[in-house]
C-alpha cells in the first residue's frame, strides 16, 4: 500500500505493507536508529514518537496509521528549539546513563513542554510515566525536565 | 494479513459480508499489535482497518445523552469538557490509564470488544448504565453493556456488526455518590488486579439505590445484581457485614494466577466494598 | 570531584549513538534461537512446518560446532547449545538464520519439536529445601571458637526467601556475528561487559575452524547490571556458527519475552541463619548461615556468586563465632548468573532481616540493636580480616541523624495508633568489597594501555565498557584530572579485541577501583616519568619522542593474601559501605506498600564524578527496593512471567523521593560503588513494614498477596 505522511517535517511516500509496525517502518524503511525497541508491547516507552502532535508507542502502531498525519522522531525533535532545550538540560545534569531509554523520554519531555510545560513535579511524572527506566532511577530525568520548563518559562 | 480499509461503514459491511472467516478491526491497535506478536492472531488474519472512519468518532451530545464513537480515545475522554461537567466519574478515574502514550491511541471501543476482564473501563460504563449502539448493513441496534458479555470473551456481537457508538445518559452520574478503585502491581502500566465501580445514592442514611460493578473478578466485568438488591432500600447500619460479603460471593469468581492470588482479591473487593458502605 | 559532562549523552538523545540492532552491514542476515518449551527430556523429533523452503535458512546445530561445545565459564557444564538432554525450558536447540526477520520468526515459532518427558525440578523451594538437591561442592567459612553455647543465650532460627531478578536492560541482548573467510576471522560486534569472556566462547566453539576471534563493543550498550556478562557468549558462539556456515554477517537480536525467558537472572536463595544472643549484653554470639542458591541447570559462574554471597553473608557485625556454609543448587531452569550485587543483596536480605528478628524479639530498637553489634576496628571478618575502619557505623550513625529516625519511629508509632493506613520507618546496612574476590585480581592480571600522540591525545585502552555507568568518562576524567590535562585531549577507546588489551571483565565493582585507580597511578608514572608540569607543552616540545605508548598490568597489593579453599585471609582489600532508612506508608485496605522516602548514606572513597556517582546510586537503590517489593519471575503453579507487562518494574509514579550522600570522600581511592547501591536498601522495606504492620515475611519480594497472607495467619 502507499502510505504518504510527514516525518520530521518533511513529506515522504513509500509503498509498505500497511500492518508493519511503525516502528519498523522508521528503522528500517527509513534508518532512523533513534527510535528504539524495548519490548515491543507498548509496555516501556523506548519507541515512543510523536503522531499527529500525539506520543505514541510506535511498537503498537502500523504504517498504516501515519497515512496523512505528521510523524515527529526523537531525530527530528532533537533539530526543534525545545528539543534542544530538552537535550541542553539532560546532559547539563548528565542524568543519561545507558541512553537506550532516552529518545522515548525526550519525546515524552517535547510533548510536555510544547502542551503544559508547567514546572510541577507531579504533572512531569504523570506525563513520563508511559517510559521506563532502568538505570537512572528517574530523579536525574525529572531534573532536567523541570530545568527545561524553569528555562523555557524564563524565556531561555 | 488480508488488510482492508473502508472509507466509510457501507464499505466495511461490504468487506464483512465476503469474509467467512474471522476478521479483525483495528482501531489504535494497542491490543491488536500486541496479540499479533504474541502469535495470537495469524498471519493470514483479515483486518479491517477502522480508526479513520468518521461515523465512528468523536463526542456528541443530544438532550438527554452523550453519545461516544466507540474511536474515542481515552485521552480525548479524559479531556473533554462535556465528560468533566456530567460524568467527571470517568475523567476523574481514567488518568493512570495504561500509560500517557497508550491512552493517546487506546480507544474506548477497543478496550470493551478486547473482551478482556480486566478491561479498565468496562466497570466505570456498567455502572453508568451505558449502552452500546451496534449498526450492521441493515440498521442499528442497541445493547445494555451489561447484557453484551456473557462469557470470557464472549461477547453478543454478530457477524457483520460493529459498535458503533456508546451512550450514556447525561443524568446517570448527577449528583450520585461515586467510588472507583483500580488496585493493580504499580500506579500506572499495569493489569488491574482488582477493581470496584459504584454509584449511589444515599438519604436519612438510607442507601436509595446503589449500582456495583466488579472487575477483573469474573469471566467478563459486570454488575453485582444480588449484592445491589440487599443494599438497595437498606440503612447503612442495617447492613449486615457477613450477609453482604456471603452475597458478593456468589456473584464474583476471583481466580489464582501469575498476578495475584484469588483469596487476597476477595479480601480486598471486600475492604473496598466497606469504604463504600460507610 | 567535578562533574564533567558525559560525552555520549547528546548523541545519545538525538538517536545518533549506535546500539546494536542500529548496526548494519552488506548481505547481513538474521538468527533466531530454536528454544525447548519443556524442563527436562529428550529430543525426539524436531518438525519443520510445511510450506517453507528450506533452503533459503541456514541451520546451526550441535552437529556444526568445529571447536567444543561448552561455554566458557569458571565451571564449564553449560553447553551452547543441547548436545542429548534438554536440561531447562528454553535451551537452545539450535540456531537458525533467514534474511527476512518476520519471515524466520513465524518458522521458528512454528516448529514442533517432541520429546520425552523427564522429572524436573522447577520451583524454587522444590529446588532450594532439599538437602540433597546441590551440585557437590561446599564453600565453607569457619570462623568458630570453642565456646560453647550458654544456656542464658536466646537462640532465633529462622529462614528467609529471596526471588529472581530480571535485569530488565532496556536494550534486549543481540549479537553480530561475521565469518571473514579469508583471514578465517571471526568478527563479533555485541552488546556485552566483557568482550574478553566473548571472545573466549568464540575460540571454544570455533575451534581450529578459525585463526582468530575478534570482538568489538557497541557504542551503545543499553544497560546489562550483569545480565550482559556470560549470556552474549552463548548468544554470540551459536551466531558465529550460523555466520560460518552462510558466510554471511548473522544479527541475532532477541524480543524481550525470549530475553526474561532465557537469559541469566539473579540467584534465588534460600537463607538459613541460626543466632545465640546474650541477653543481658544483647551481643551475638553465635552465627551460622546455611545460604543456598539455585544456581539453574548448570553451574556456570555460580560458584562466584556463592563466594561473594557468602563473604557478605554476616553482615557488618562482630560475631566472633561464626559459620557459614555456601552450596548452589540444581533445578532445571535457565542459569542464573550475575546481576549488580552478585550474591551480597541475598545476603543482606538474609541478615538484615534476622538482625530485626532479634531485636524485635529482645524488644530493642533496630537502631540500637545495630550500634551495639556493629563490628568496629579491632574486630575481624569472619575469613579473619581485620576490619580497618569504621565507616559502616558512620554510614549507620550518619542516615540516622540526617532522617530524623529517632524522632519520626515515636511520631510514626502515634499515628498508626489512630489510621488505618500505617507509616512504617525501617533500617539496613550493608557493604561490598571491591574487585575481584581474593585472588580473583592476581590471577586475572588486568592490563592497560595508554597511548599519547603527537597532537598530544592521550588513549586510553581498556576492555572496560561504559553501560551506563559513565566508565568511558570516569576512566579518562580519573586519567587527566591526575596531570591536568585538557579533557577534550583524552578519550577512552571502543573496546575491541584486537586493540585494548584485557582489563577484565566489567563488573565486580572493579571498574574504576582496579582499573581507574590505575590508570590514575600510570598518569602519575608518567608524569615523574617525562617530568613535565603541562603534558600539552612537553609534546609541543618533545615532538620526535611521541607517540609514546605504555601498558601496565595491575598487581594487587601484597596485603591481599587470600586462601580461597579455607576462604582465611583478606578476601577484598577495599570495601564500599551503606546504610538506608526507608519510609513506607502501608494501605491497609490493598495491602500495598507505598515507598515514600529513602535516605542513603554511602562510603565509596573518592568521588570522581558527583552527578554520575549519585545517579549510579539512585539507579541501584530504586533496583533495591523494587527487589524488595515488586519484582518476582516465578509463581509456583503458574510458572514464570515472560514479559514487561507483569514483570513490575517501577514507573515514575511508583518511586520515593531518594536521597544520597557520600561521606568520607577525602580518600585518595575511589572504591566500587556500580553495586553497592542494590546490596542493601530491601530489608529495610521488610523492617518498615513490620513496624506498620507488625508482621515480620520471610519471603522476598514484599508482595500484598504475602502481606495478607502473614496478617491473616498472625
Amino acid at each position: 500500500m502507499k502510505i504518504e505522511f510527514k516525518l520530521n517535517k518533511k513529506s515522504v511516500m513509500i509503498e509498505v505493507d500497511p500492518m508493519k509496525r511503525l516502528l519498523d517502518v522508521l528503522r528500517e524503511d527509513f534508518k532512523l536508529m533513534g527510535t528504539k525497541e524495548g519490548c515491543g508491547e507498548g509496555e516501556c516507552g523506548a519507541c515512543t514518537v510523536l503522531l499527529g502532535g500525539k506520543p505514541i508507542t510506535s511498537c503498537t502502531a502500523n504504517a498504516v496509521h501515519a497515512e496523512g498525519k505528521e510523524v515527529l522522531t526523537t531525530e527530528g525533535i532533537s533539530e526543534e528549539p525545545d528539543g534542544k532545550l530538552l537535550i541542553e538540560c539532560f546532559d547539563e545534569t548528565n542524568a543519561v546513563q545507558c541512553g537506550f531509554c532516552f529518545p522515548g523520554f525526550l519525546v515524552s519531555a517535547y510533548h510536555y513542554l510544547q502542551t503544559d510545560g508547567e514546572n510541577d513535579l507531579e504533572k512531569i511524572k504523570t506525563a513520563l510515566s508511559g517510559n521506563i527506566c532502568r538505570c537512572t532511577g528517574y530523579q536525574k530525568i525529572f531534573e532536567a525536565v523541570m530545568m527545561a520548563c524553569e528555562r523555557k518559562a524564563n524565556g531561555k | 494479513m488480508n488488510f482492508f480499509k473502508p472509507k466509510n461503514l457501507n464499505e466495511l459491511f461490504e468487506i464483512t459480508a465476503t469474509i467467512d472467516e474471522k476478521y479483525y478491526f483495528l482501531a489504535g491497535g494497542t491490543d491488536i499489535n500486541v496479540q499479533i506478536k504474541h502469535r495470537m492472531i495469524p498471519q493470514n488474519a483479515n483486518i479491517i482497518f477502522i480508526n479513520e472512519l468518521h461515523e465512528l468518532q468523536g463526542i456528541n451530545e443530544t438532550e438527554k445523552q452523550i453519545i461516544f464513537g466507540t474511536l474515542t480515545t481515552f485521552e480525548a475522554l479524559i479531556k473533554s469538557d462535556t465528560v468533566k461537567s456530567y460524568l467527571p466519574l470517568l475523567s476523574d478515574n481514567l488518568q493512570n490509564f495504561a500509560s500517557p502514550l497508550l491512552q493517546t491511541t487506546a480507544t474506548i471501543g477497543g478496550n470493551i470488544a478486547n473482551g478482556s476482564p480486566t478491561a479498565d473501563i468496562m466497570p466505570l460504563l456498567l455502572i453508568l448504565d451505558a449502552k452500546l449502539i451496534l449498526a450492521n448493513k441493515t440498521g442499528e441496534r442497541v445493547i445494555c453493556l451489561s447484557d453484551f458479555y456473557s462469557g470470557y470473551k464472549k461477547n453478543d456481537l454478530q457477524k457483520g456488526e460493529i459498535i458503533k457508538s456508546i451512550t450514556i445518559e447525561k443524568s446517570a452520574q448527577a449528583e450520585s455518590k461515586t467510588y472507583y478503585r483500580k488496585v493493580g502491581a504499580r500506579k500506572t502500566l499495569t493489569i488491574a488486579k482488582v477493581s470496584i465501580a459504584a454509584l449511589w445514592e444515599i438519604d436519612s442514611l438510607i442507601l436509595q439505590k446503589i449500582y456495583l460493578a466488579a472487575g477483573s473478578l469474573n469471566e467478563y466485568a459486570r454488575r453485582l445484581p444480588l449484592t445491589e438488591e440487599y443494599l438497595t432500600g437498606k440503612k447503612i447500619s442495617e447492613i449486615d457485614d457477613v450477609k453482604l460479603f456471603a452475597i458478593i460471593q456468589q456473584e464474583i469468581t476471583p481466580i489464582s494466577d501469575l498476578r495475584s492470588d484469588s483469596d487476597y482479591r476477595l479480601q480486598v473487593f471486600n475492604n473496598l466494598m466497606k469504604k463504600i458502605i460507610t | 570531584m567535578k562533574s564533567i559532562k558525559k560525552f555520549d549523552a547528546i548523541p545519545k538523545l538525538n538517536g545518533s549513538w549506535r546500539y546494536l540492532d542500529d548496526y548494519q552491514y552488506e548481505g547481513m542476515i538474521n538468527g533466531q534461537f530454536l528454544l525447548s518449551d519443556f524442563h527436562h527430556g529428550k529430543i525426539k523429533e524436531i518438525i519443520f512446518p510445511e510450506g517453507y523452503n528450506l533452503e533459503e535458512f541456514t541451520f546451526a546445530r550441535v552437529s556444526d560446532i568445529p571447536g567444543t561445545n561448552i561455554v566458557p565459564e569458571p565451571v564449564n557444564d553449560q553447553p551452547f547449545m543441547v548436545d542429548d538432554e534438554v536440561m531447562h525450558k528454553g535451551q537452545v536447540i539450535m540456531g537458525i538464520a533467514h534474511p527476512d526477520k518476520r519471515l524466520l520468526n513465524e518458522f521458528v515459532k512454528s516448529i514442533k519439536v517432541t520429546h520425552n518427558e523427564l522429572p524436573a525440578i522447577y520451583g524454587m523451594k522444590q529446588c532450594l529445601d532439599d538437602e540433597a538437591n546441590h551440585f557437590g561442592k561446599a564453600d565453607i567459612i569457619d570462623h568458630r571458637t570453642d565456646t560453647p553455647v550458654d544456656p542464658n543465650w536466646i537462640k532465633h532460627h529462622n529462614v528467609y526467601y529471596t526471588p529472581h531478578q530480571e535485569q530488565a536492560y532496556l536494550e534486549p541482548q543481540g549479537t553480530i556475528a561475521i565469518y571473514k573467510p579469508d583471514t578465517k576471522e571471526m568478527y563479533i560486534r555485541v552488546t556485552a561487559q566483557c568482550p574478553f569472556y566473548v571472545k573466549g566462547g568464540i575460540e571454544n566453539i570455533m575451534g581450529d575452524a578459525i585463526e582468530n576471534a575478534v570482538v568489538e563493543s557497541t557504542e551503545g550498550l543499553g544497560g546489562a547490571f550483569g545480565g550482559k556478562e556470560d549470556f552474549p557468549s552463548l548468544l554470540s558462539g551459536v551466531a558465529a556458527i550460523l555466520s560460518y556456515k552462510s558466510h554471511k554477517p548473522v544479527k541475532m537480536v532477541l524480543e524481550r519475552n525470549e530475553d526474561i525467558a532465557i537469559t541469566t537472572k539473579r540467584h534465588p536463595a534460600r537463607i538459613e541463619i541460626t543466632t545465640y544472643t546474650d541477653p543481658e549484653t544483647k551481643k551475638i554470639k553465635k552465627l551460622e548461615i546455611d545460604y543456598r542458591l539455585d544456581a539453574g541447570a548448570y553451574q556456570t559462574c555460580s560458584t562466584v556468586v556463592m563466594s561473594r554471597g557468602i563473604l557478605h553473608a554476616s553482615g557488618g557485625y562482630a560475631i566472633p563465632d561464626t559459620y557459614i556454609i555456601g552450596r548452589l543448587f540444581r533445578s532445571n531452569t535457565p542459569i542464573n548468573g550475575a546481576f549488580r550485587g552478585f550474591g551480597a543483596p541475598q545476603a543482606f536480605a538474609g541478615m538484615e532481616a534476622h538482625i530485626d528478628l532479634i531485636a524485635n524479639d529482645l524488644d530493642i530498637d533496630p537502631y540500637k540493636f545495630r550500634k551495639i553489634n556493629i563490628f568496629h576496628i579491632g574486630d575481624e571478618f569472619p575469613t579473619t580480616q581485620p576490619v580497618m575502619e569504621n565507616n559502616l557505623e558512620d554510614c549507620l550513625d550518619r542516615v540516622i541523624v540526617k532522617s530524623d529516625y529517632s524522632r519520626k519511629v515515636e511520631e510514626y508509632r502515634v499515628w498508626n495508633e489512630t489510621h488505618d493506613d500505617k507509616k512504617g520507618i525501617g533500617i539496613s546496612m550493608g557493604y561490598h568489597g571491591g574487585g575481584f574476590t581474593g585472588n580473583g585480581e592476581k590471577n586475572m592480571k588486568p592490563k592497560i594501555r595508554v597511548t599519547i600522540d603527537k597532537d598530544a591525545i592521550v588513549r586510553i585502552y581498556v576492555s572496560s565498557t561504559d553501560m551506563g555507568q559513565g566508565a568511558h568518562t570516569t576512566l579518562a576524567q580519573l586519567f587527566f584530572e591526575e596531570i591536568g590535562h585538557p579533557r577534550e585531549k583524552c578519550w577512552v577507546e571502543l573496546p575491541h579485541t584486537g586493540k585494548t588489551p584485557d582489563s577484565g571483565p566489567t563488573a565486580a565493582s572493579r571498574t574504576i577501583y582496579i582499573i581507574g585507580n590505575l590508570l590514575a597511578k600510570t598518569a602519575r608514572e608518567i608524569k615523574k616519568e617525562l617530568g613535565f608540569d603541562n603534558l600539552e607543552e612537553y609534546v609541543k616540545n618533545h615532538q620526535d619522542e611521541f607517540p609514546k605508548e605504555y601498558f601496565r598490568i595491575f598487581i594487587p597489593d601484597s596485603s591481599v593474601v587470600f586462601n580461597d579453599q579455607k576462604y582465611i585471609g583478606v578476601a577484598y582489600k577495599d570495601y564500599s559501605w551503606a546504610a538506608t532508612v526507608n519510609e513506607i506508608v502501608w494501605h491497609a485496605d490493598t495491602y500495598q506498600i507505598e515507598l515514600i522516602k529513602s535516605w542513603n548514606v554511602l562510603d565509596i572513597g573518592k568521588v570522581v564524578n558527583n552527578k554520575i556517582a549519585v545517579g549510579q546510586a539512585e539507579g541501584g537503590i530504586l533496583q533495591g527496593l523494587a527487589y524488595g517489593t515488586t519484582e518476582y519471575i516465578y509463581k509456583p503453579g503458574f510458572g514464570r512471567i515472560n514479559g514487561f507487562t507483569d514483570y513490575t518494574l517501577p514507573t515514575t509514579l511508583d518511586i520515593p523521593e531518594i536521597d544520597v550522600e557520600f561521606i568520607h570522600t577525602d580518600n585518595l581511592v575511589a572504591k566500587g560503588l556500580g553495586e553497592i547501591p542494590m546490596d542493601y536498601p530491601a530489608p529495610s522495606i521488610r523492617g518498615a513494614l513490620h513496624f506498620a504492620t507488625g508482621v515480620m515475611i520471610d519471603e522476598y519480594p514484599l508482595i500484598p498477596e504475602r502481606i495478607f497472607k502473614a496478617l491473616k495467619e498472625n
